[in-house]
């Protein structure tokens, strides 16, 4: 490719994807993390004040609750979703009206946010769901799926997977239909099952769509708000707070601007670390 | 074949028509604005509701009447949920692009006044008269370094909606002290029954009658030695009340599912007869009215404390969040004539008695005309708020200290009633919010 | 080198037919195979698409007895698609959202593929300033949108263009980027390069070997790319609640908020705007998908 490579070439291709990048990515970063160091309350007067806000989110327990609850859904996330969507896309490609169905697998991916928490939470509220109504004449007690003190991450995780199943799903079936063909059909007659096929063939040479789906899903965790917003509050007092809810609950309902910029930082370095040592990972035992 | 030369030419051009479009589209894309081109003077009004007409009758009857009687001003209202709207609010201000009339929380406006966002009513208010007609407390509530930033929007009347109906079908009687409360409690919960409605889903603000419990424990005479630091939240009045409440969380009075269940939520319950009580304030009057509980419905000022500190006898009845009014319309001559109208027009009687028509106790000394089968509900509200023996305090506890205080209040008392803090913990927590200065 | 066998394909709907060998076809176990499959895909479909079925079914709900009653089926309504219908301007809203759409999404695609293609086609002086490069764009995916919101107000209001098309278009594009590339930059990497190597020696310049040679190759990952940021804009809620001050710009992501009020929620209107919203973008995203799949059936990529 070096004959299309000239320098000023390699510029003007990246340019406008650079420009306006930075000034509306990294300019935002820059301001916030500048702010991580004041006290500010969002506007009028920012006193510097160094370290503090850092430091006094070490000692704050609804802060690392927030980091526990974060960090719990995207175990079970991962654990549950990349398996699932791949199965998925694996699935719904020979069967009669697969079209139909892929569509209609996506579906929750196009429900806003706040949608999906709203109607969830008329399906989990332990009191008036549909599922404890349902488990009611069973004699199951009512289980405190959401608002309890233990269940909510679980339950954002499963919403979570609900909502982004279709959008896995999708990425690994561009993936599948972009699999050189020849090979596929090598494998194919040289009379592998379809599980061999599918293990040795094409998740190795999928490597490149599982990343992209697991970078997705981890950065996607890590910024989950509306979901738990709307199930719960964040509540009972924070108890099943994610971390930009937590951030969200700082920066704007207790207009300590300066506080939720370090969280936002710590999200930011958090998300990008994660994503990173999952590469490195995947690199390391060479499979997706 | 395309030479190189052909190709780099073909690229600026692609890179040119793509830009020029952008540009084409961001001045061609949206218009709107103050359109003052018919001789009309507009002020944008921006309030925490994204219907008013539908969620906020009386400040749109107002306005109606209000543009009726000065044709020449246009009030351009606007709004978006409360969330939303503070949002909106905090980053206008830091670039100084507020609306000129705007409802914001009390001590969020401080801030701004604190950053010279705010124009100061004072000499308005008290050129147009209005200041003498307002309660002194509400006055002296909004008032700060000298200037009044802020004026009363509706008022918070806070109680608990008592459906008499429940309690009679139960053998009880409305409580007077808070061991009446938790016996009342223990009966409606061993038939199943909520006895108070409460929804702490993204609605944490909502212990309305809770808050009235810290006045009765000694607060108002706390707070000016807790706010300087000689005192502490954390002491033993109020962790008693913390107690109270945690008894209150026992004998069963609360909903299961108080964490998920939004504000409106627990209206809906209480307006179905699923609950008979409902920690709400006077706004709520209107629902509670069309709906099938009305006519069974009191206000309650809530149960007094055998153990308490100080007068038990309070009704809340303060000035709610104000409206304030950006610092560029001072400079605006024609803006500011506006303002001032509708200043003069909002505080006067009709509009009060707009306000009292669509379900509001009025804000100002004014005695209203009210109908008292048609509007029993706030009848009895109003009633309570003018009875003579009873007194309110100057203001509601949160309105008195900073937005992460409050908010520690609020998931205080919450989190006793959920049962995740103890009565120490919750006022620790208070305290912890205090000393983060 | 022939290149009719290097085409992409989507599964393997013509494994059987093409090959002339003899007596290699599924043998019966892959046929029940398949049919379990069906019964799966078809059951785990249906369980997915079931809380939106219920949206559907709540939005026909009387608004009084959402709450309490929101499974009942005896008193279903038109009234709030009424309501939704008579209160908001929606017809304007889907406008402002298609227009906001087509270009920040086009453009979006446009300079995502060029920095990618840039990023894994063309080779740099170092190596090193291409893959930083490469994270440095994608390390955008990290970051919340709430950080964003206070300085792109600003910014905004600096360039001038508050309170137009551009002051969403912009933002939208720029946020697009990081997710575009992860997606552009990942399969272009798995993507051999002969093709593009044949129509450099056949004497194409840059443009032409993008457009012509990688871009149609790209179809699937273009769609999904396009179908993501479409429904993106269509449901951004906290860009839009910000930076939109006229009503007439607003777009339909507002539509549902618009029934959120202090103290008092219309949930059956909420319910009736959220499908009002929901139905065009699955129907959007199904044409897509058929086109997407029409173009590669029909043939091989040829140089």
């Amino acid at each position: 490719m070096i004959w299309i490579s000239s320098r000023w070439k390699i510029a003007l291709m990246l340019a406008p994807a650079l420009i306006l990048f930075t000034a509306f990515f990294v300019y935002p970063v820059g301001y916030a993390i500048a702010y991580s160091f004041t006290n500010s309350a969002g506007f009028g007067a920012a006193r510097f004040v160094g370290f503090d806000n850092y430091v006094s989110l070490k000692g704050d327990p609804f802060f690392w609750q927030s980091v526990r609850n974060t960090l719990v859904i995207l175990a079970v996330s991962l654990i549950i979703l990349l398996p699932a969507s791949f199965g998925l896309a694996l699935l719904l490609r020979r069967i009669k009206g697969a079209g139909a169905l892929r569509a209609l697998v996506f579906g929750p991916a196009i429900i806003a946010p706040i949608l999906v928490g709203l109607i969830w939470v008329f399906i989990l509220d332990p009191r008036v769901g549909l599922v404890n109504r349902l488990l009611e004449p069973l004699g199951v007690g009512p289980i405190q799926w959401i608002g309890g003190n233990t269940l909510t991450p679980y339950a954002v995780s499963l919403v979570f997977i609900w909502s982004s199943i279709g959008f896995a799903m999708t990425i690994f079936y561009a993936g599948l239909q972009l699999l050189p063909s020849d090979i596929m059909e090598a494998v194919q007659l040289d009379g592998a099952t379809a599980w061999q096929r599918v293990r040795h063939v094409t998740i190795p040479m999928m490597r490149e769509t599982f990343a992209i789906v697991a970078i997705l899903l981890i950065t996607n965790v890590f910024k989950i708000f509306e979901l738990v917003y709307m199930l719960t509050g964040g509540g009972p007092v924070h108890r099943s707070e994610t971390l930009v809810s937590y951030m969200y609950f700082v920066t704007f309902t207790n207009q300590r601007y300066g506080s939720g910029m370090a969280i936002a930082v710590v999200i930011f370095v958090l998300g990008g670390v994660t994503s990173l040592a999952y590469l490195a990972l995947a690199r390391r035992r060479n499979i997706a | 074949m395309f030479g190189p030369h052909l190709t780099t030419r073909r690229r600026i051009a692609g890179a040119l028509l793509i830009v020029s479009s952008l540009f084409a589209v961001a001045a061609c894309g949206g218009g709107g604005g103050a359109g003052t081109g018919d001789g009309k003077t507009t002020i944008a009004l921006s309030m925490q509701n994204p219907d008013v007409k539908t969620a906020d009758p009386a400040t749109w009857a107002i306005i109606q009447a209000f543009e009726k009687a000065n044709p020449d001003i246009h009030v351009d209202v606007s709004g978006q949920a409360v969330a939303e709207h503070l949002q909106r609010l905090t980053i206008a201000a830091q670039s100084d692009t507020l609306p000129d009339i705007f409802w914001v929380y009390k001590a969020t406006a401080e801030d701004m006044l604190a950053g010279g966002r705010l124009m100061d009513l004072k000499p308005s208010l008290d050129g147009l008269g209005v200041t003498s007609h307002l309660p002194p407390s509400t006055v002296s509530n909004f008032t700060a370094d000298g200037k009044i930033f802020g004026v009363p929007y509706q008022g918070l009347l806070t109680g608990l909606w008592v459906n008499t109906r429940i309690l009679a079908d139960n053998g009880l009687q409305v409580p007077k002290t808070f061991d009446d409360l938790v016996n009342v409690a223990k009966t409606l919960k061993s038939k199943g029954i909520v006895t108070i409605s409460d929804g702490a889903n993204q609605s944490s603000f909502s212990v309305w009658s809770f808050l009235v419990w810290l006045d009765r424990f000694g607060f108002e005479d706390k707070i000016g030695g807790i706010l300087d630091g000689s005192q502490s939240y954390n002491n033993q009045d109020f962790v008693r009340m913390y107690q109270h409440i945690a008894e209150l969380r026992d004998a069963g009075a609360f909903a299961t599912n108080v964490t998920t269940q939004t504000y409106q939520q627990a209206v809906d319950q209480y307006l179905k007869g699923k609950a008979a009580m409902l920690d709400a304030g006077v706004w709520a009057a209107g629902a509670i009215q069309d709906s099938a509980v009305g006519a069974d419905t009191i206000f309650w000022n809530g149960a007094t404390f055998d153990d308490g500190v100080g007068d038990q006898n309070i009704v809340m009845n303060v000035a709610s969040a104000p409206l304030v009014v950006d610092h560029k319309v001072a400079d605006d001559k024609s803006k500011l004539a506006a303002v001032k109208k509708f200043l003069a027009f909002y505080y006067g009687d009709e509009a009060q008695q707009l306000l009292v028509d669509n379900g509001q106790p009025p804000v100002t000394d004014y005695q209203p005309k009210i109908d008292a089968t048609k509007q029993s509900v706030l009848k009895s509200a109003l009633d309570v708020a003018n009875d003579p023996a009873l007194k309110s305090p100057h203001t509601q506890p949160d309105l008195v200290v900073s937005t992460a205080v409050a908010s520690a209040m609020y998931d205080s008392i919450y989190g006793v009633i959920q049962d995740q803090l103890s009565p120490d913990e919750a006022a620790a927590l208070v305290q912890k919010a205090l000393d983060a200065k | 080198m022939s290149l009719t066998t290097r085409s992409p394909r989507d599964g393997a709907a013509r494994d059987v037919s093409t090959t002339g060998r003899r007596g290699t076809r599924p043998t019966t176990p892959g046929r029940r195979h398949l049919l379990a499959a069906g019964v799966a895909a078809y059951l785990v479909t249906f369980l997915i698409v079931l809380p939106i079925l219920w949206i559907a079914l709540l939005s026909l709900q009387p608004s009084d007895t959402i709450l309490s009653d929101p499974f009942s089926v005896k008193s279903l309504t038109f009234g709030n698609y009424r309501d939704a219908i008579a209160s908001l301007p929606l017809l304007q809203m889907y406008k402002n959202t298609i227009i906001v759409a087509a270009i920040s999404v086009t453009a979006g695609a446009l300079v995502s593929f060029m920095a990618s293609f840039a990023l894994t086609r063309m080779v740099f002086r170092r190596r090193a300033a291409q893959s930083s490069l490469r994270f440095y764009l994608l390390a955008g995916l990290a970051v919340p949108v709430y950080v964003l919101l206070f300085p792109i107000y600003r910014l905004d209001l600096a360039l001038g263009i508050f309170g137009t098309y551009a002051a969403l278009i912009l933002p939208y594009i720029a946020v697009s980027i990081p997710f575009n590339t992860l997606l552009l930059t990942g399969f272009l990497r798995e993507f051999p390069t002969e093709l593009e190597e044949a129509a450099i020696m056949d004497g194409a310049g840059l443009f032409r070997v993008c457009w012509s040679v990688v871009l149609p190759a790209m179809r699937p990952v273009l769609a999904t790319v396009f179908i993501f940021n479409v429904v993106y804009v269509f449901n951004e809620f906290p860009f839009v609640s910000i930076l939109i001050n006229n009503p007439d710009l607003a777009t339909v992501s507002l539509a549902v908020s618009r029934f959120q009020g202090q103290y008092t929620v219309n949930y059956g209107g909420m319910m009736a705007a959220a499908t009002l919203v929901l139905l065009p973008q699955l129907v959007i995203y199904a044409v897509f998908q058929r086109h997407v799949i029409a173009g590669l059936t029909a043939g091989a990529v040829k140089g």
